[in-house]
This record gives structure tokens, C-alpha cells and sequence, in this order.
């Protein structure tokens, strides 16, 4: 099996749509994808490098799983469902700690998938949210709002990210930059998407090869998981 | 999903051989090196079997067991664990938290008594970090709580070389190097026992499920996840291979490269480590024993133990690709590249893709076929032989055996379907044209080349001109039959042509000119023939098609002769006596090749150009009838006419002479009478008969050409004379004469020209004459006095050094001595250099060169 030189991982809450993204952008198709067990992963060779994309499970049952798909991964994709805003809010409630074993330069691209649905849809999806019991009692105060996620939502995040990860935003890629919307069912922005996060991602292998075997990253000084794991089983 | 045999599952050990008729008595553990198989049992027993493989006919291996020995350990517990150290012919007996070494063929304990005791589970190291090869290395959960040991055994002697304590409770390890791999209570975790630094992989629920920590490879481990994962991780704790998914009660698991093999309540599942998918799943009912020993696999029951048997990897592949699985078959293949020695590999690999290439294609997934067809190297006839008639029937080709695919042919492959027929077509075309020209070709260019030729001349496609006219390697024989049966005549004769048989394409050619046999590839045909002549080395053949071409048509055919390539003029060229006799009566064309002859190869033949002067005579007298109706053309060949008259100096003048004033052609005469120097009568002609002034000035101008300028002058007096003289038209001839002498003021002797004009023209008439004459004059009485005083300077200089020469004294007495011999002077009489050197006078003649300068006139 060729060794990967970088990784990607996809991360989100359940049906925001990772796996199809994923198969929009290698496969170049759009169907129904089931619940994803586990995770999956591609390698998609980028002019001569190797870069593997993993496609994790968003339920919950697999969470226990994340930190060990994120550790030395060169960027994360946080996605979420422009037409729920509490997918966004996951991604910093439950996600953002996974990526604590990630590569320390990694980094993050956040996607906010099914713009397709976002016009016609609206309507309906708000109306299935406000049935959702374990959703109503959030942060939806008033129904009526149209309640989508807004690109300003998902840069202000990102700027939330940076600041947890205590990085230097004048070091790290514009939040404009890395901030997406886009859809798996129309193609909008995919291939953007992620041939912008692959042409950022190579300088980094360069520079990773350049100091070194990337196993000797972060062992060390490792601990915060500690936190998400009793959350699992307890 | 569709499922793979990658497994059949055989008995082992029956239970009868086993147990004989103890009813409760369980199967524990199992453990198999080599042929040897030991199993050990609810009553703490061991028992040793040797295995012994057969293959039958149909290619399935069974399994028969032969009781070797059995032995009790004396203990009322179960047998936990039985593990084989081979290097020290030991069996390692994990029995009631402690482990026995026990010779492994008597199963005797080793006499030392050495043991491992507080012992709950273990696990050998495979990759032991230690070099010593009589010596393994075993780790244990110990009984001391959150407590793992390590140890060195050996032959008779166990020794603890590591104890390290774990964050929570340990229940199942496997190790790899320093690196331990540990189920603990809530999580899996990667423990360095050298560093003591811990990596947490994920969480678990030990309470809800039993861990499966084992060991597939190199620094990595297959681990029981979370919703019946199988995960792996490496020891940097990082996952490289998808997850399997498993049923959530699995039990245990192997590996047999490249399947993961689990365990469940009621089935074997094989999954594929290549493409994550489950490939296989057998129906195994109250398993709870899967392990892998070298390769081999064992599931045991309580009561049995049975052994998984793979088929070997080319038939699952073969299956695979027999149900049109073509990219299982070809993961299969790449995977299974590490297991396999590198040439057979190659082979076998090369073959796989081969196969594969031919079932895209025959599903006309061409994009797909051809990629494969490279990768896998086919041998293009492979293809070409499915299209019936393509392979030359000189071809020696016999298709590979066993065969790549099933197809008769292309007929059978598309069942008569004419479209899909033409699509398999169009990409033989193109594949072969990619082809043709790269290494895959090697050595069988000729039936590539062919096949290609026939599929274009079928198609009617433009292409097959480009091949014929280009490096090709068609069989001429098969070709041109193909060629011919689908009247590509004209294309046939470009076979003919690479061929080197000129003779046979042009009189294919000419037929289709002819209108003999039909071919409408080209509308220029003709031109093509003629072009095709004129190039052609072979005399013989545009001597036999000459007639041809001309009598088609005289200006175009006459280019055979006279286009021929520049190298060939200057060798072994037509004769030009030949070629005109053959021209003879061919008058346009004769014209057109004398021309040729004449200006562009410039022969000094009389003959060619007097017979020119002849013929272009002809036609201009011929016209001269209808002079009116066909001016423009006249002029042309008169124009001509002249003009060879004047720039030849090679015909014959006084006969054309004759035959020009005959004709009555006033302007010919009058140059043919210039040729002969008769200017006064040439002049005569141009002024009297013609009275075109401006053409005798040419004439004066084009007869004084690289003559000197007296030549020149005396001819313009000439002209100017016949102005002047008396006449009844010399009213008009004055001004020509003024005009003559104002436009070329500076051709005359401007006092002779004076002398000449009658007293009564005016200053004014002659302004711009007289203005020339005298800047002439002046501009010649500058010259000269600039000359005069240049001359006068270079003798003043010349003066100057005579002087210098002459100024000083020479004394000469017997101490000067002659530069050349040395010797004294015994006469007054010397000669002196201009260096200021003395010799005597005969030395100076004997030696012409000064006898110690450089040159004579440097001065020191």
C-alpha cells in the first residue's frame, strides 16, 4: 500500500453530507449515500503527492474514533448544513476537540454543504426542525426567523478556531479563504473546495519531510482527549 | 453484494479423535506451528496432533490429524493458552495463572521447573526488539492489578526484564517491538514498555463487549471498535486502512493477507484489507476460537477444530474476473503483490490486466480497455485477431493459451450488431494508430501496420493516405488485395509506390485518369501523375507515360521535363536532343521546354536558342492575321521575342536576320541589326520607320551596356546625328534631338554637340544640356586638380626621403667591416642599405635580403 505524504479529514456532524462531498469530488456523481460506518478513505494523488481523505462518521456512536482519524492530519474539513444551524454548533461543541491531535500547523477549511436546499428547502426544513424535539429546546427561540446559516456564521467560527488554537491569525490562511459553501448534489464549489485545501497542503508535506518523520509529532505533549473520552462511555 | 470464495472451510481434528466419548470435555485453546497442531481442553490436557495436508483432484485441500501424544498438566483448570516457541522447541501452557514450558513433541515439563506464575493472559512478540534467536520474548497481564510484565524465556529459563503498570486494567495485549498494544477498561491504548510513553487510540466498552487487540503486521494492530468495527491503528496511533465493518457480537479475528477473517456467533466473515468490502461469509455456528498461525487459519468450536483453507489467489482472481469483477480482480492482484515472488507477479499480473482490458472491451468500455491493454503490455495481435480477416495471412500469430477471453470473434462479441461492430472498429483505429509508433509495436509492425491499412480502406478514412505516404510497414501482398477489393486504386498505388514499384502505380493511376477503372480519392489525379513523372528517377517510366501526360495536356505535361528536380538536372539529366524530338509535336510544350532550356538552365546552344527565336517568329506571324483580336497575346510572345533577341548572343542573327525583314518586323530588325553592330542602320530603323524616340534611346542605352564610355558617347552622337540631319521630318526629329540631348546631357561631348546645333537654337531650348555640360566640365576640372595636387604631394614626399637618404656622410675606414661577411673594405666602393648598413658589392648581390633588419626599409 503507497504511504499517504498528507491527510485530510472530513469532520461534521451526522447527514451534513460528508461522504457526499467526498463522492462528488472522486467519484463526480451525486446518490444517496448511506450512513457511513466507521470511515472510509480515498487517496487522491495531486501532482506527485499522495494525500488520503478520510471520511468519518458523523454519529455519535463512532465520535469515540475522531481523534485517532485527526492525528497528524495536515487539514480538517469541518462541515456542516448551511439549513441547520446546530450542525454548526456541533462542530464546535464536539468536534473542534477531536482535532487536538491533528498535525499543529494543520488546517481548517470550514464548509457549509446543501446550498442547493437552501432556497426551496428553507420552508420545509425549518418546519422538521421545529418537530425535532431534541433540537427545539437549543438555541431556536422564534421559529419564524429563517433559520440558515449564513457564510458570516461559519468565518466568525473559524476565528474561534484559530483563537483556541492559539495560532496567530496574520500565520493561518484568511478565514474568506477557507470558509465554503457549497453543495455535493449540484457540484457547486466542490472541486474548489478541495483542490484549494490540496495545493495548500503540499508546501506542508514539503515542509513536514523537511524536519522530519511526521510520527514524531506530537506524543509528547499529548493529554486533552481525556476530556471527550469520558464523555463516551460513562 | 456480489460474494468471493476466497475461503473453503475444512475439518480438522473431529471431535471423536478428540475427546473419544468425554461428553462435557470443551475445547480451550488451540495453538499450530508447522504440522503441528496442539489443542487444550476444559480438563487440562494437552494434545498434540500432526497435520497432514492433501489436495485432492478437484484442487480443494483436506486435512487428515494424526494423534501424536496427550498429555494431563495436572491441574483441574482449563488450558488457557498454548503458544509455540519453535526456535527452543517449546510450548509455552498458560493453565491456572501460570506458564509452563513443556518440551514440545513429549510435551514433558523442562526439568528446570522454570515457569511464569501470576500470569493472566499472554502474547509473544513477533518482532522482537531483542536479536537473540534462542530466546522469545512473552508479555503477560499480570494478576498484580494494572500490571504488565515482560520476560525473555528460553530453553530452560524464564527471566523478567520489564514490569510497567498501566492507567487502568489490561485485558488483552499484543505487542510489536517496544510498542505494547493494550484493551484496557474504557479505551485502547499504544504503551512503549522502553519509554513508558502511552498513546490513546479510542475509547470502549470493555463492559459491553470483549476487546480483540491483535496483531496483523509491522507496527500495526487490528482492534475491536465501536458499533462492530474492526479499526486499525498503528503503533503512532494512527489509523492507515479503513475500517472493517464487523457484526457487533464478533469474537475474534485473523488475518490472512489480504482478508481480515472475524468471528461471530454464527458466521466467518472475510473482509477485504484492500477495499474494505466483506467479500465471503460462512455459516460457523458456535465458533468461539479464530486465530491465525503463519498463515494459517483455525476456527474451533468447542468440540472440533477446522481450518480455513484459501484458495489460491490467481483462481479467486479468475473468478472474479469470470463474473466481470474487474476491479476487485485487479485490488486482489495489486495486493497480493508483497506475497508473491516479483517475476512471477509480473506475469501473472501482466495477465490479470490483460483479461481485464478484454472484458472492458468487450463492453465497450474502450477508454478503460486501452488503459489496460498498455499496463498489461497485450500483444496487439491478441486484439487485432478478434477482428476476422485483419492479421495478415502471413502472420504467424497463434492467440496465448490458456486463451484471454472467450470471444470467437468480433462477430460472436457483438452479436452481429453492426453499430457496436463499427465502434470496435473506430477504436482498433485509433489504438493501433498510438501504437504503431511506440515499443509495444516491436516486431510486429507488419501485421499492425496491415491491420490498420484495412481497417482505414473499409472505413474510407482520410488517414489511410497519410499511412501509405509515410514509414509503414503494410504487406504489400495482403494489402493490395484488401486495396483492390475496396477499389481504393488510388491509395493501392501509393502501396505500389512505397513499394519501389513506380510502374504498376502509375498505370493504375493513368487507368483511373483514363476512366478504366473508378477512383474519385483525388480530383487532380493528373497533376498528381505529372508530379508524381517529374519527380520520379526512373526515365524509363516518364518516357513511357510522356506521350500520355502531353497529349492530355502540352503546357502541364511538359513539366515532367522541365520541373525536374534541380539535383537530377545536373547528373544524369534527360538529353534535351531526346526530349525535343520527342516534343516535336507538341508545339506548346516544344516552346515551353525550350524556354527552359534556354533561360531557366541558361545552355549556350546555339541551336536552342535560334530554334526559340524560330518558334516564338512563328507564332507572332501566325497571329499577325488577326493582329486586332488577339493584341495582348501577340505582344506577349513579341515581347518575349525581343527580348531573347537581345539577351542572346548565341543565335543565329544573319538567318533570322533574313527571315525578320522578310516578315517585316521593323523592331526585330532593328535589333538583330544592333547585334551586328550596325547602329546606324538599327537607329535608321528605330527613327525613320518606327519614329519611337524613347526606343532608340533604349537602344542606345542597352547596345553601350558594359561598354566604355567613348563606345557610349560615339553612339549617342550617332543618334544625334540622324536628328540633326536634313530630312523632310526635321521639324519633329529636332525636338527628339533637344529632348535626347537635355535628358542624357552627360553621354555627349558637349563641344563636338555644340559644333553640330544650327546657330538658330536658343540658350533657353538647351537650358538643362548646357547646365549638365557645364557641371560636367567642372566637376571634371575639380577632379583633375584635386588629382594634380595629390600627385604633386606624394612627390614632395618621395622628394623628402631622397634627401634624408642623401644627407649624411658615410666614412668609411678599416674598422667598418661589411655586415654580411665580416671582412674589412679594401675598396672605396660599398652599397648601403637604408638602414644605414655597410656591405661590400658583392656581397649585396649574393645576399638580396638586409643582412640584420627585418625588412630592408625599416628604419632604426
Amino acid at each position: 500500500m503507497k504511504k499517504p505524504d498528507g491527510k485530510i479529514v472530513l469532520l461534521g456532524d451526522m447527514n451534513v453530507g460528508k461522504t457526499s462531498l467526498l463522492q462528488r469530488y472522486m467519484e463526480r456523481r451525486f446518490s444517496d449515500t448511506v450512513s457511513t460506518v466507521g470511515g472510509a478513505f480515498y487517496l487522491k494523488q495531486w501532482r506527485s503527492y499522495n494525500i488520503s481523505i478520510w471520511d468519518t462518521a458523523g454519529r455519535e456512536q463512532f465520535h469515540g474514533l475522531g481523534s485517532m482519524y485527526c492525528r497528524g492530519a495536515t487539514a480538517i474539513i469541518l462541515t456542516y448544513d448551511v439549513n441547520h444551524p446546530q450542525s454548526l454548533v456541533e462542530l464546535e461543541d464536539r468536534f473542534l476537540s477531536l482535532t487536538d491531535t491533528a498535525s499543529t500547523d494543520c488546517l481548517f477549511a470550514i464548509v457549509g454543504n446543501k446550498v442547493d436546499l437552501r432556497e426551496n428547502g428553507a420552508a420545509e426544513s425549518q418546519e422538521k426542525e421545529g418537530c425535532s424535539p431534541g433540537l427545539a429546546g437549543a438555541g431556536c427561540a422564534s421559529p419564524k426567523v429563517p433559520k440558515q446559516v449564513q457564510l458570516e456564521d461559519a468565518v466568525a467560527l473559524y476565528k474561534k478556531i484559530l483563537k483556541y488554537k492559539m495560532l496567530d491569525e496574520k500565520d493561518m490562511p484568511a478565514a474568506e479563504q477557507m470558509c465554503f459553501e457549497t453543495s455535493a448534489k449540484s457540484g457547486h464549489n466542490v472541486d474548489l473546495l478541495f483542490e484549494t485545501l490540496f495545493d495548500m497542503v503540499v508546501p506542508m508535506i514539503l515542509r513536514q519531510r523537511a524536519q522530519g518523520p511526521p510520527q514524531t509529532v506530537d506524543i509528547s505533549n499529548y493529554k486533552p482527549p481525556k476530556r471527550t473520552k469520558s464523555g463516551c462511555c460513562a | 453484494m456480489m460474494s468471493t470464495k476466497a475461503f473453503t472451510l475444512v475439518s480438522a481434528v473431529e471431535r471423536e479423535l478428540l475427546m473419544g466419548d468425554k461428553e462435557r470435555v470443551n475445547i480451550e485453546c488451540v495453538e499450530c506451528c508447522g504440522r503441528n497442531l496442539y489443542v487444550g481442553t476444559s480438563d487440562c490436557f494437552i494434545c498434540h496432533f500432526l497435520l497432514e495436508e492433501k489436495t485432492l483432484p478437484a484442487g480443494t485441500a483436506t486435512f487428515t490429524a494424526t494423534k501424536q501424544l496427550h498429555r494431563h498438566l495436572g491441574f483441574k483448570k482449563p488450558v488457557s493458552e498454548l503458544r509455540a516457541a519453535s526456535a527452543l522447541n517449546r510450548l509455552l501452557v498458560l493453565c491456572d495463572n501460570s506458564i509452563t514450558l513443556v518440551n514440545m513433541l513429549s510435551l514433558e515439563p523442562v526439568p528446570s521447573g522454570a515457569r511464569i506464575k501470576g500470569a493472566m493472559a499472554l502474547a509473544l512478540n513477533e518482532n522482537p526488539v531483542n536479536g537473540d534467536p534462542f530466546c522469545v520474548e512473552v508479555c503477560i497481564i499480570s494478576v498484580k492489578r494494572r500490571t504488565i510484565q515482560v520476560f525473555m524465556v528460553y530453553e530452560d529459563r524464564v527471566q523478567i526484564v520489564r514490569e510497567v503498570s498501566t492507567p487502568e486494567q489490561p485485558l488483552a495485549v499484543a505487542v510489536d517491538g517496544h510498542f505494547l498494544c493494550l484493551a484496557l477498561t474504557t479505551q485502547y491504548i499504544i504503551l512503549n514498555y522502553n519509554t513508558g510513553v502511552s498513546q490513546d487510540l479510542f475509547p470502549y466498552c470493555s463492559e459491553e463487549k470483549r476487546p480483540i487487540v491483535k496483531r496483523i503486521g509491522r507496527q500495526e494492530f487490528l482492534l475491536a471498535g465501536p458499533g462492530g468495527l474492526g479499526m486499525f491503528a498503528t503503533v503512532a496511533g494512527i489509523s492507515q486502512r479503513a475500517p472493517v465493518h464487523w457484526s457487533e457480537n464478533v469474537i475474534g479475528a485473523a488475518i490472512c493477507f489480504p482478508y481480515v477473517i472475524a468471528l461471530d456467533d454464527e458466521f466467518i466473515t472475510v473482509h477485504s484489507m484492500l477495499d474494505q468490502q466483506q467479500k465471503q461469509t460462512l455459516p460457523f455456528k458456535e465458533g468461539h476460537i479464530l486465530q491465525d498461525f503463519e498463515g494459517r487459519v483455525i476456527v474451533a468450536t468447542s468440540k472440533g477444530v477446522y481450518i480455513l483453507v484459501p484458495l489460491p489467489l490467481e483462481k479467486q482472481i479468475q473468478d472474479l474476473l469470470a463474473s466481470r469483477r474487474v476491479e476487485e480482480a485487479l485490488v486482489l492482484a495489486k495486493g497480493a503483490r508483497r506475497n508473491i515472488p516479483k517475476e512471477k507477479f509480473q506475469v501473472m499480473y501482466r495477465r490479470i490486466l490483460q483479461q481485464a482490458g478484454f472484458i472492458q472491451f468487450a463492453q465497450l468500455q474502450f477508454l478503460e480497455a486501452k488503459e489496460l491493454f498498455r499496463s498489461g503490455q497485450l500483444d496487439v495481435r491478441e486484439l487485432i485477431s478478434l477482428y476476422p480477416f485483419l492479421l495478415p495471412t502471413s502472420s504467424s500469430f497463434t492467440r496465448s493459451h490458456p486463451p484471454l477471453h472467450e470471444y470467437a470473434d468480433l462477430n460472436q462479441l457483438t452479436q452481429g450488431d453492426q453499430e457496436k461492430m463499427a465502434k470496435c472498429k473506430r477504436f482498433l483505429m485509433s489504438y493501433l494508430n498510438e501504437v504503431r509508433s511506440t515499443e509495444v509495436a516491436n516486431g510486429y509492425k507488419e501485421d499492425i501496420d496491415t491491420a490498420l491499412l484495412k481497417l482505414y480502406a473499409e472505413a474510407d478514412h482520410d488517414s489511410l493516405l497519410d499511412l501509405l505516404v509515410t514509414e509503414n510497414s503494410c504487406l504489400l501482398i495482403d494489402s493490395a488485395a484488401w486495396l483492390e477489393k475496396h477499389k481504393k486504386y488510388f491509395a493501392l498505388g501509393l502501396l505500389y509506390h512505397y513499394n519501389n514499384q513506380d510502374a504498376a502505380a502509375v498505370e493504375l493511376w493513368v487507368n483511373i485518369v483514363n476512366g478504366a477503372i473508378h477512383d474519385s480519392t483525388r480530383a487532380d489525379l493528373y497533376e498528381y501523375v505529372v508530379d508524381f513523372l517529374t519527380y520520379s528517377s526512373n526515365q524509363e517510366l516518364v518516357w513511357k507515360y510522356a506521350d500520355w501526360v502531353l497529349q492530355k495536356s502540352e503546357e502541364v505535361g511538359v513539366q515532367v521535363f522541365t520541373k525536374r528536380p534541380l539535383d537530377e538536372q545536373q547528373k544524369n539529366s534527360f538529353n534535351p536532343d531526346d526530349v525535343l524530338t520527342c516534343l516535336q509535336k507538341y508545339p506548346k510544350a516544344l516552346v515551353k521546354y525550350l524556354e527552359h532550356l534556354v533561360t531557366d538552365r541558361g545552355l549556350q546552344r546555339e541551336e536552342y536558342h535560334t530554334h526559340l527565336a524560330v518558334l516564338y517568329l512563328d507564332e507572332v506571324l501566325q497571329h499577325r492575321p488577326g493582329a486586332s483580336s488577339k493584341g495582348a497575346e501577340v505582344t506577349e510572345t513579341q515581347a518575349k521575342l525581343r527580348h531573347l533577341l537581345q539577351k542572346s548572343d548565341l543565335y543565329r542573327v544573319h538567318f533570322l536576320m533574313e527571315r525578320v525583314q522578310r516578315a517585316g518586323l521593323p523592331m526585330e530588325s532593328a535589333i538583330l541589326h544592333g547585334k551586328l553592330e550596325e547602329h546606324e542602320k538599327a537607329l535608321h530603323i528605330l527613327v525613320h520607320e518606327l519614329k519611337d524616340f524613347s526606343a532608340a534611346e533604349d537602344y542606345c542605352l542597352w547596345r553601350s551596356e558594359g561598354r566604355d564610355p567613348p563606345y557610349r558617347q560615339q553612339l549617342f552622337h550617332t543618334l544625334l546625328a540622324i536628328y540633326l540631319s536634313p530630312g523632310p521630318s526635321a521639324p519633329e526629329l529636332a525636338v527628339a534631338a533637344v529632348d535626347l540631348l537635355n535628358h542624357h546631357a552627360t553621354e555627349f561631348d558637349a563641344t563636338q554637340v555644340l559644333q553640330l546645333l544650327p546657330g538658330t537654337w536658343s540658350v533657353q531650348l538647351l537650358c538643362p544640356f548646357l547646365m549638365g555640360a557645364m557641371r560636367d566640365s567642372i566637376h571634371t576640372r575639380r577632379t583633375t586638380q584635386v588629382a594634380l595636387g595629390l600627385a604633386k604631394s606624394e612627390n614632395l614626399i618621395y622628394k623628402y626621403d631622397k634627401m634624408k637618404l642623401k644627407g649624411s656622410s658615410i666614412r668609411l675606414s678599416d674598422k667598418k667591416l661589411c655586415q654580411v661577411c665580416q671582412n674589412p673594405f679594401c675598396e672605396p666602393v660599398f652599397v648601403r642599405y637604408p638602414n644605414g648598413g655597410l656591405v661590400h658589392t658583392h656581397c649585396a648581390t649574393s645576399r638580396h635580403t638586409n643582412p640584420s633588419s627585418p625588412s630592408p626599409g625599416a628604419r632604426t
